[in-house]
């Protein structure tokens, strides 16, 4: 069953690099993200691949692995590859899907289209940036 | 270092990768919107707590980033810096500091977000860079 425009809005909302588009901006990236289902065991991407873009769990869990490491587990409304996104820089670790898993998946090509059409979507974004690179550069606000 | 005339400053533009996806009129109408700024060896261009001047963008030459007196990052041609304090409206986190003879563009502060949100191929770039350095700054933290 597909997820819902508001459920996918709500979605994208976690993802901290959304977090200051308006609703309006948010409304297109909607449009953008496409959902994918994986059976358990099947890769969502591969260490060293290049551009495969942002995946948001809708639902499921996936684990992610840099070689024998396990990195993280993710469940509903958690992600992965929020700067592979923006850089397109090939992926630091393996994301494999643990039990049948659903996504909301954008590449970076969407991300470029979407930047052309409303270029306030790619300010916000930078803006957003700013702030996380002020804090990791500043260690009192770090 | 000569000042260069417009023809061979737009050459110049085109071979930067911040501007890589703008037309001839475009890099032409950068070349206007910008000035060039020379610096000396050792000159600091942005002060760490002091209010933020513009955004450079690097020609010719290299600057350090230095914080609490400590380099933290080399920056060369075609790299920029300042937008971060211009983005948050708040004072530099970092000293920027001229190695050796610096050449740049500069664009105050007032005039950033109306040029990006006119030039969103810039602002797509500059989201690429900033995704880098940000996985850059976290290494740093360990």
């Amino acid at each position: 069953m597909a997820t819902g425009r508001t459920a996918r809005a709500e979605l994208l909302r976690r993802v901290p690099l959304f977090h200051g588009i308006s609703e309006r901006a948010l409304d297109s990236l909607v449009d953008l993200v496409t959902e994918v289902e994986f059976p358990s065991g099947r890769y969502l991407a591969q260490q060293g691949q290049v551009g495969s873009g942002l995946f948001v769990v809708i639902e499921g869990r996936v684990r992610v692995t840099r070689g024998d490491q396990t990195l993280a587990h993710l469940g509903p409304g958690e992600f992965v590859g929020e700067l592979s996104l923006l850089d397109g820089s090939p992926r630091m670790a393996h994301v494999v899907a643990e039990e049948p898993t659903r996504v909301l998946a954008l590449g970076t090509g969407d991300l470029l289209d979407l930047v052309e059409r409303e270029p306030s979507i790619a300010l916000a974004m930078l803006r957003t940036l700013a702030g996380r690179l002020r804090d990791a550069t500043d260690p009192e606000r770090g | 270092m000569a000042t260069e005339a417009p023809l061979e400053l737009v050459d110049s533009l085109a071979r930067l990768a911040l501007f890589a996806d703008l037309s001839r009129p475009q890099l032409e109408r950068v070349a206007h919107t910008f000035d060039e700024a020379v610096f000396p060896d050792g000159q600091r261009i942005l002060r760490q707590g002091f209010q933020g001047t513009g955004f450079y963008v690097i020609l010719d030459g290299e600057v350090a980033i230095r914080v609490d007196g400590e380099d933290r990052a080399r920056l060369g041609r075609g790299d920029f810096f300042g937008e971060v304090s211009i983005l948050l409206g708040e004072p530099p986190v970092a000293d920027v500091v001229a190695l050796g003879p610096l050449r740049c563009l500069q664009l105050g502060g007032s005039e950033v977000e109306r040029f990006l949100l006119d030039h969103p191929p810039v602002m797509y770039r500059m989201l690429q860079a900033q995704a880098r350095r940000l996985r850059n700054a976290n290494r740093w933290r360990g």
